[in-house]
């Protein structure tokens, strides 16, 4: 099984940390770290020691520039023209990254549906069973969508309408 | 209510064995029938053999969806072409799945798709979020276009063109400015002038951002 390359984008710690122990587990998963920044985290301040003026969105492009990870789980924002930002930057900069939506239940489904119109290839709860993230990173990665039947409906909708 | 097309009695029976108790079942054996129950009884679910005699694939689907835009249409199939499979899907249908589905699979198919879920297959849910993605890309390029153009207009030509996209006559607009209906056609003169449009039913849809220039000078042709 070839191996999945997985970084994280959130700049929750904890929520970050978890979710990269919970993907170590997983087989034919490698994990990346550093995928967002986080200015306690000593090891990406050195690396990036030379661009402490970057903005968070150049920051994390510059981050998956040199992570390269092939699947890339991004925390929805509570902005959606920063995701849009983001999610374009990483269309150009980074094509070989495909990006996975964090959400939390509060994330309109209007926001995620602008998200996935901007390139994310899925989308994931962050209470979701650490399993799906898994079965996420692979099937993104074969070039499937992760996404719920009810939300392809919506999309459906909007692609009709 | 729910409606299942097709000329297999066996099909029908096994169908009917999977979405008992649901709601109330009605059955159709050929294509004027089932038109006849779209309009008689207004299902909210139309299971549908795609080899359903003079059916004539998405287009005879979407005549069928015309009768009642409120059904959700599931279509059954043979084995078809990703390419065939998402034609249907672009007809507005809700729902794809072989016509050997076992009766329990069929339940889960109708409850989900009641629920306002897509039934469709994994492989082809890539193709609907690429459509998606290229919608929304020509969107935003027409956007930038109109943007640019509405940025040659001074101040009160963008006024007046912002009003004649919300419906309003130069009757209504040169009393909102209290300025007279001569000016108002002044300034539209020189906005369709500016925008290359040529009536004001162009101009409101490129305001709206449906449309650019150039695509305006289709419409009606």
């Amino acid at each position: 099984m070839q191996m999945v390359t997985v970084a994280i984008a959130d700049a929750d710690l904890g929520r970050r940390t978890k979710l990269e122990q919970s993907l170590q587990g997983g087989q034919g998963i490698k994990v990346l770290t550093n995928g967002m920044s986080n200015r306690s985290d000593t090891s990406i301040d050195r690396r990036l020691k030379s661009r402490t003026d970057m903005t968070a969105i150049e920051d994390v492009v510059a981050r998956v520039t040199q992570l390269k990870p092939r699947v890339l789980f991004v925390n929805l924002n509570q902005s959606a023209d920063e995701d849009s930002a983001l999610l374009e930057a990483l269309r150009l900069e980074c094509p070989e990254t495909l990006v996975v939506l964090l959400t939390d239940k509060s994330a309109p489904d209007e926001q995620i549906i602008q998200a996935l119109a901007n390139g994310a290839r899925g989308c994931l709860n962050h209470g979701a069973d650490p399993f799906y993230f898994l079965k996420a990173a692979r099937m993104v990665d074969r070039g499937e969508v992760w996404v719920t039947r009810k939300m392809l409906g919506k999309i459906m909708d909007k692609v009709l309408h | 209510m729910i409606l299942l097309a097709s000329s297999s009695q066996d099909d029908l029976f096994r169908w009917e064995q999977g979405v008992r108790g649901l709601a109330p079942i009605f059955c159709s054996t050929n294509l004027d029938s089932v038109r006849g129950e779209l309009v008689r009884i207004k299902p909210n679910i139309l299971l549908l053999d795609h080899d359903l005699p003079k059916l004539d694939g998405p287009n005879g689907i979407s005549g069928l969806m015309k009768l009642n835009p409120e059904t959700k249409v599931i279509v059954l199939t043979r084995a078809i072409s990703d390419e065939i499979e998402w034609g249907l899907f672009r007809t507005g249908v809700r729902g794809c799945c072989r016509g050997d589905i076992e009766p329990e699979q069929i339940k889960n198919v109708v409850e989900a798709v009641q629920q306002g879920e897509l039934w469709i297959r994994r492989a082809l849910s890539w193709h609907l979020l690429n459509e998606l993605v290229m919608i929304t890309q020509e969107k935003n390029k027409i956007k930038q276009v109109v943007s640019d153009l509405l940025a040659n207009l001074t101040r009160r030509e963008y006024e007046i063109a912002t009003l004649v996209g919300n419906g309003e006559s130069n009757k209504q607009i040169a009393r909102r400015l209290d300025i007279t209906e001569r000016t108002v056609k002044a300034h539209l003169t020189e906005v369709f002038r500016k925008l290359d449009v040529a009536d004001r039913l162009k101009l409101a849809l490129i305001v709206k951002g449906s449309v650019t220039p150039r695509d305006s000078t289709r419409i009606g042709h």
